[in-house]
């Protein structure tokens, strides 16, 4: 998988765009042996990695032919309803700051993903191809980029002090109905959201929202607070599909230092 | 990282002649030349001896173990072939299957870019592990497994080491991330 086969996904993003609040929940999928509602297998998030802000810069980013005018400025933003990230003055002159720089950046502009760090959350989910696995009591996924991996118990363990900050936060699931939903805590302030800059504060608190439509499909929903860089809680939603390309297992995809495919990825566009 | 006996049965790891000189040049520069160091994957077995703790889950089909050091990730298909190779992969295929109670991994396609230890002791890609994991009580599997590698070794060989279970109520993998990058510019610490 490489970015070069982008176009079909941009095709498939923009068909996907319906909030998934808009959907009837009719869909019933079948359970796991523990009784979980079956979301298990390969999905591919039907968004934008690069700026979820905006979908239309990301085609002319990627050099690949732009995409119908009506979808210009597009956003995953669904929630305020101009599609902007609601930052406080002094964030948004920052995330700028990194946007107008990442495309030739110097270090201090360089994604941390290109450094192969964990994507953190919500992140490693609007990144490529990912695995949803349902051991008992459990939800766990598994990216193919960077084999970054977060573990959902489902049930209500005490999180860990307040101090302890992760790159992936700390996940606690519970199923609403055919629905899970997630509460992250414990984030750290070292990942994005996007390409360029996109981002948020070690204040971070995610609430998610996993709704399978259909048995090929997952509507996925963010809420984001953050107190520190934002001005009000704000929305991200986007759309799983499922994937057979790799038949049922994905493989392995290391990033480190040197690796000439994370370096062509994030910095040779 | 804490002095500890060595976990080879018998000892002595049956290098070619050619593969002990290099194992003893591995181990003259391994202060920079340990694959550990460049936060590399650090292959089978070794990410099972390294002192950081990992987590098993587990369905009929299919066992996953993720890893707290460079959230490293193992994932065991049961009763299913390898894929055909040549593959060359850090952590290598691994294939299980359960005898009684025991799980016995079968590893394949690996890279010759990891060393099974910080001492340079080394294999080359054909590499082949056969890995058996045994319950000894609810907190206590022995873990063994056996090397064969006629590029490098006279012989196959085997290590043996108990895993112990962490109790803590409440344990919880954390995360230590390998980084070689150099932290001097980020976004967070632009350059003075």
């Amino acid at each position: 998988m490489s970015i070069m086969r982008s176009p079909v996904l941009l095709i498939a993003m923009v068909v996907a765009l319906v909030p998934a609040t808009a959907r009837a929940q009719t869909y019933t999928p079948p359970r796991t042996a523990d009784g979980q509602p079956d979301l298990q297998g390969i999905w591919m998030p039907a968004g934008t990695f690069y700026n979820i802000q905006d979908l239309e810069f990301q085609a002319v980013y990627q050099t690949f032919a732009a995409s119908d005018s009506a979808q210009r400025g597009r956003s995953l933003v669904v929630d305020p309803p101009d599609g902007k990230i609601p930052y406080q003055p002094w964030a948004l002159e920052k995330s700028n700051l990194v946007l107008k720089n990442h495309a030739e950046p110097t270090a201090q502009f360089l994604d941390p993903n290109a450094r192969c760090f964990l994507h953190g959350v919500p992140r490693h989910l609007n990144n490529r191809e990912f695995e949803i696995f349902q051991p008992k009591g459990h939800v766990v996924i598994f990216n193919m980029a960077h084999h970054t991996y977060r573990a959902i118990p489902l049930n209500a363990a005490p999180r860990p002090p307040e101090a302890i900050k992760l790159y992936m936060g700390d996940s606690r699931g519970r199923w609403e109905g055919n629905t899970l939903v997630v509460d992250v805590t414990n984030n750290n302030d070292q990942t994005w959201f996007d390409v360029v800059g996109s981002f948020h504060s070690d204040a971070m608190r995610v609430t998610e929202r996993l709704t399978p439509i259909n048995a090929d499909a997952i509507a996925y929903e963010a809420v984001i607070t953050d107190p520190k860089v934002y001005t009000r809680p704000w929305t991200f939603a986007l759309r799983f599909n499922r994937i057979k390309d790799y038949g049922s297992e994905i493989w392995e995809e290391a990033c480190h230092e040197n690796n000439e495919r994370t370096l062509e990825l994030m910095l040779k566009r | 990282m804490p002095a500890g006996l060595g976990i080879v049965e018998g000892n002595d790891i049956p290098y070619q002649p050619w593969a002990l000189a290099k194992q003893q040049a591995n181990y003259a520069a391994r202060a920079t030349a340990d694959p550990e160091r460049r936060c590399y994957l650090p292959g089978v077995p070794r990410v099972m001896y390294l002192p950081y703790p990992f987590q098993i889950f587990q369905t009929a089909q299919h066992i996953a173990m993720t890893f707290e050091w460079a959230h490293v990730v193992r994932r065991i298909y049961v009763n299913t072939p390898h894929p055909p190779g040549p593959i060359e992969w850090w952590m290598g295929d691994s294939r299980g299957r359960w005898e009684g109670d025991t799980l016995v991994v079968d590893v394949v396609h690996f890279t010759d870019k990891t060393w099974f230890d910080r001492a340079g002791n080394f294999h080359s890609s054909a590499l082949h592990v056969v890995e058996r994991y045994t319950p000894m009580g609810p907190n206590h599997i022995q873990y063994e497994a056996t090397i064969e590698d006629p590029m490098v070794f006279t012989r196959p060989w085997t290590i043996s080491v108990p895993i112990y279970r962490r109790t803590e109520a409440n344990v919880r993998l954390l995360e230590y991330e390998c980084y070689t990058f150099g932290f001097e510019h980020t976004w967070l610490k632009p350059p003075q």
